[in-house]
């Protein structure tokens, strides 16, 4: 019985599902079946949206919960930092409780807003411009041309970077044609075998759950 | 210690190339230089699309995904603004979501950057923000059937069946042309197939310079209609459409900062060179 509720039913659920949506998406013979499987189609698609809405709280408690056992550890840094997140999270849900308790959505709260504009957005740009530094520093460090291949990748990114900038506007009108040239015909060339790749693995992904070969999604590795 | 020896001990520092990264940004951020920026063909043909009434008639419906974070700002927000800015004088009609949690904090610098844009629209009737809708690809797919079907509110609280634009403009049939202005690569992933394959929903892409190779197959087989790639674009795009932003104003300085890592990367591998045919010459 044991294996028959953990196991059996979810897989069979996913098999269901799995082929609803094939038949929905695929199968469209004509407008009337469009008609027809549009209510079932927009009832599954739906449900999704719902469950990933919920797994979000889901995933805060968990958060929270993780940062409480990490904070008992009695470890100075890690209790600090447990100890933002928390915080921030017991913030961002007091400010929810304020903003749905007054009848407003909880992105136009007032103090909702602060804590984004001001916390949140300076924090996530800063981090970003580090970048910057690093690429630079491994400008002079690591682009160098060791054998034939390397000067190739080379010379392509400095004509990409070029015809990116005004700077390859100013030395030479030609670089924009040339950028372009790189970026729609080799660049797509090695790119669509990885796209088609991906595709192909998503297919066969979706193989596997239907015929109940995956199962780590169960929680299990068998 | 030879010459050469000795610049590379200097230029090795990372102090030296930070400070000059640095001041290369700032100085013509304080003091534009204004050095040309050319119109690519591929800009282009994106703002000849828009202009062509029998492709985006006036007055169309006109979906815009706002799917990036602050940090991506720099590069998509003046791509969002300058196309709105075309997209309004055409008296589009311009609905705004985002499949990303930053979504409407995104939206709200976006219309504080750009007030001149949105003057003389209405809420409701000439632009609707839904805000933020959870569920990525399965919402994006969802959103194509009905809008009001899977939102009841809009990112104030508003009802989404009040709201008479919406209600114009239910689904993806409804709409002329799609922008997916993101930062994340799967994004324009979900929009091809869940707008473009089953409801032919032209598309329009906006994306980071460091994403743009990994979606270029997406154009090149025709599943979009175009491309703006990074700040580039969009200050090409702010020339085309006469209103110049944040995408011009930072091209200097990001020409430099490119010029400057360009210097760093030759002059690397001159030092690079050198030592290895020194070391080869002493061998022998």
């Amino acid at each position: 019985m044991g294996a028959v509720v953990r196991r059996n039913i979810p897989q069979i659920i996913v098999t269901i599902i799995i082929l609803l949506m094939v038949i929905f998406y695929f199968f469209y013979i004509s407008s009337e079946v469009r008609t027809a499987f549009n209510t079932w189609d927009k009832a599954l698609t739906d449900w999704v949206v719902v469950i990933t809405a919920m797994a979000a709280i889901v995933g805060g408690v968990d958060i929270l919960r993780y940062h409480v056992n990490q904070s008992r550890k009695k470890e100075p840094k890690q209790v600090f930092f447990s100890g933002i997140v928390m915080i921030m999270e017991v913030i961002m849900v007091a400010f929810a409780v304020i903003a749905l308790s007054s009848g407003i959505s909880i992105p136009t709260q007032q103090n909702f807003q602060w804590l984004y504009t001001y916390i949140y957005a300076p924090s996530d740009a800063a981090m970003y411009s580090i970048l910057i530094f690093y690429i630079a520093s491994a400008s002079y460090r690591a682009f160098r041309v060791r054998n034939p291949p390397a000067l190739l990748l080379l010379v392509v990114a400095i004509l990409v970077m070029l015809g990116n900038t005004s700077l390859g506007e100013l030395l030479w009108s030609g670089l924009l044609p040339i950028r372009d040239w790189i970026m729609t015909v080799p660049n797509t060339a090695a790119f669509r075998p990885i796209t088609m790749g991906l595709g192909f693995g998503i297919i066969i992904l979706g193989l596997r759950l239907l015929l109940g070969k995956e199962t780590t999604w169960m929680g299990r590795r068998e | 210690m030879t010459a050469i020896e000795k610049i590379d001990k200097i230029l090795s520092t990372r102090q030296l190339l930070y400070t000059l990264l640095v001041i290369a940004i700032i100085l013509p951020l304080i003091y534009p230089v204004g050095l040309p920026i050319g119109i690519s063909s591929r800009t282009k043909a994106v703002y000849d699309y828009i202009q062509d009434d029998s492709k985006v008639p006036p007055g169309s419906h006109v979906l815009i995904e706002i799917y990036y974070e602050v940090a991506a700002r720099a590069e998509l927000e003046p791509q969002v603004i300058a196309l709105m800015k075309q997209l309004f004088e055409k008296n589009c009609k311009l609905v705004f979501l985002s499949t990303i949690t930053y979504g409407p904090l995104a939206f709200q610098f976006l219309q504080a950057s750009a007030p001149d844009v949105f003057e003389g629209k209405t809420y409701g009737e000439d632009y609707v923000f839904l805000g933020y809708i959870a569920g990525q690809e399965s919402a994006v797919a969802s959103l194509a059937k009905s809008i009001t079907g899977t939102v009841a509110t809009d990112n104030y609280g508003n009802s989404t069946s009040s709201l008479p634009l919406i209600v114009e403009a239910n689904d993806a049939s409804a709409y002329a042309l799609v922008i997916v202005a993101s930062s994340g690569t799967d994004t324009f992933g979900w929009y091809v197939r869940q707008w473009y394959t089953p409801y032919h929903t032209p598309l329009l892409f906006g994306a980071l310079s460091v994403i743009a190779p990994s979606i270029e197959p997406y154009v090149n087989a025709g599943q979009a209609v175009g491309m703006l790639t990074g700040q580039r674009s969009a200050a090409e795009y702010e020339l085309l459409v006469g209103r110049k932003g944040l995408g011009i104003a930072s091209m200097d300085a990001q020409s430099f900062a490119h010029g400057l890592i360009l210097v760093f990367i030759i002059v690397g591998n001159i030092v690079f060179a050198y030592t290895k045919l020194s070391k080869r010459g002493e061998k022998k």
